[in-house]
């Protein structure tokens, strides 16, 4: 179980960095920009929660596998894809709360800034991002934990490599099917206790909203 | 000698057009008009924050047009006033200074605006009138060459509004800092101003220095350039039961309070003017004023109905929401009746900033 979780927290080593900077970004984008095409780009990017995560598994497999500049990176059934694959599903929970979170800002508080002599970076380093913070820190926790339970997405593109893209939802799987119920269970309880401290963390985080007026 | 601002500008917003030519001096400007004349995107032009199709803007020599918001020196006050919810004041107030002597200065401002003692509070722990305060301190910190004020205290009842504007005055005549104030309060024009920029359908419609305003016949056309509300010539007087506004074919009673006496001018903004029901008793406030007169015009404006009343030799301008009235006949050539509260016949006191207290100021209710 410990190299199971060990790639676990690997994989989140590498997509919390990656959800922070990719989901605030686009969050931002949707929420504060007015450009062509930005309604389809928003659905685009909800696309994968709606669609089944065997669906988006061979799309990935298909794209990785086709695509020949992928193919020849052989980034499938190895560590990238067992990081990559879950990130994909996660996405547009923290895309979606950022965006909600820079949406509250009221604008006006910008222009304020902006009167101020604050340029656009220093505006939102100001003011957006420290009022949209706490809409970021949950949809932080919750993708977080969407990307620690990924399962159908992973084994579709990583396989179930022990040590290498087995995370802890395979591992529970693979003992289940070893009729180890013991440490199935073990690892799940890992997981449940991850999964009731983002919740609490995010009931935390949805306390009061500060980007209106004062 | 070169105006101290300079601004022409065009600007296309949807079906509403800007065309905005204005020249002020290093003094106190009012920017006067109705709602929805475009008042708050002339400032948001002048601060840089809407980008207008063409145009030039310049102030004390500089050409502004190509420079984003934070390099105009121009400050803003917001109607909502904006202050940052996640800053304590002072730094609320620091938040356009630089260097290490940010938060020294910050408090010298504070103490400007009398709101020692009150750095650490955050700005929702703080009531109406000290939000002002703080907004007000917040723009005048990075000593802007030109500072424009939004309908600060419009959400302020009377006493603390003409105290407010006290403070603004001070502030000005301290700083030297030319203001622009945006307003569609009367009281506000003759309190605050100098110079006075009459303001209808997205564009500038007359200029005149606010001492004029009682002087010369060219005020009356600037009123009427501007369209909107009654404008009355007459006297101050007392009468047996009150102090009455006559002109030659009617009369007004005044609150109790006025002192003015003698030839003024005075202004009813049109939401001020009732109708009443024909059928129905009057309201004891109104009692004294009823007029009777002939409908002229009954115009649909969006969710508002404007009605142009003929009655003691003047042209009246009402409006109400479209349902307000929906039982009344409005249809033109007919008579209605109509009453104006006391308190609502804004006088045009010269100088009144020196002789008003705050317990004359018992100001109309906002619409």
């Amino acid at each position: 179980m410990r190299t199971a979780l060990l790639t676990s927290l690997k994989v989140l080593a590498v997509d919390i960095p990656l959800l922070l900077i990719l989901g605030t970004s686009l969050g931002w984008l949707l929420a504060k920009r007015n450009f062509r095409g930005r309604e389809l780009l928003h659905l685009l990017l909800l696309l994968p929660v709606v669609l089944p995560p065997s669906v988006l598994g061979l799309y990935l497999l298909m794209f990785f596998g086709r695509v020949s500049f992928f193919h020849d990176l052989g980034l499938l059934f190895s560590f990238p894809a067992a990081a990559m694959a879950p990130l994909l599903p996660a996405l547009p929970i923290m895309i979606q709360a950022a965006r909600s979170g820079f949406a509250s800002v009221d604008e006006r508080l910008e222009d304020a800034a902006r009167t101020l002599g604050d340029g656009e970076a220093a505006v939102f380093r100001r003011v957006t991002f420290p009022l949209a913070r706490r809409f970021l820190l949950a949809g932080l926790a919750l993708s977080s934990a969407r990307v620690l339970g990924d399962f159908g997405v992973t084994l579709m593109v990583a396989g179930n490599i022990p040590g290498r893209t087995q995370t802890l939802p395979l591992y529970i799987y693979s003992c289940i099917e070893a009729l180890d119920f013991a440490l199935a269970h073990a690892a799940a309880v890992v997981l449940t206790v991850v999964g009731i401290g983002c919740l609490l963390l995010v009931r935390r985080m949805e306390g009061s909203g500060r980007g209106r007026l004062a | 000698m070169a105006a101290w601002l300079d601004a022409r500008f065009a600007h296309r917003l949807d079906s509403f057009r800007l065309d905005v030519s204005l020249e002020m001096g290093p003094e106190i400007g009012i920017l006067f008009g109705p709602s929805g004349a475009g008042k708050s995107q002339t400032l948001r032009v002048l601060a840089g924050l809407t980008r207008p199709d063409k145009g030039s803007i310049r102030l004390n020599g500089r050409d502004l047009a190509d420079l984003p918001p934070g390099m105009r020196k121009i400050g803003l006050v917001f109607q909502e006033l904006a202050l940052f919810p996640h800053l304590s004041v002072v730094e609320n107030v620091a938040y356009g200074l630089k260097g290490p002597d940010r938060l020294k200065k910050a408090r010298h401002w504070l103490s400007q605006v009398r709101l020692d003692g009150f750095e650490k509070r955050l700005p929702h722990q703080l009531s109406g009138g000290q939000r002002q305060r703080v907004a007000l301190a917040r723009a005048l910190a990075p000593e802007p060459d030109l500072l424009l004020l939004d309908e600060p205290f419009s959400a302020l009842d009377g006493p603390l509004r003409s105290s407010l504007r006290r403070e603004l005055k001070r502030l000005h005549r301290e700083t030297g800092t030319p203001l622009l104030y945006v307003t569609h309060q009367i009281e506000d024009v003759c309190a605050l101003g100098d110079h006075i920029f009459f303001m209808n359908d997205g564009a500038v419609t007359a200029s005149l220095p606010v001492g004029s305003l009682w002087e010369n016949h060219a005020v009356e056309a600037a009123w009427r350039s501007l369209g909107w509300g009654t404008f009355l010539s007459g006297e101050v007087t007392e009468f047996t039961g009150g102090i009455i506004f006559a002109w030659e074919k009617g009369r007004l009673l005044l609150p109790p309070s006025t002192r003015f006496r003698g030839k003024t001018r005075a202004f009813v903004a049109p939401h001020h003017v009732k109708l009443l029901y024909p059928d129905l008793p009057v309201d004891p406030q109104l009692a004294e004023n009823v007029m009777t007169g002939t409908i002229v015009e009954a115009l649909e404006m969006g969710s508002m109905t404007r009605v142009y009343l003929s009655a003691c030799g003047l042209q009246w301008q009402a409006e109400f929401s479209r349902e307000a009235y929906a039982f009344l006949n409005l249809r033109e050539g007919e008579t209605a009746r109509f009453a104006v509260r006391p308190r609502c016949v804004s006088l045009l006191e010269p100088r009144p900033f020196e002789e008003v207290t705050n317990a004359d100021e018992d100001h109309c209710p906002a619409s």
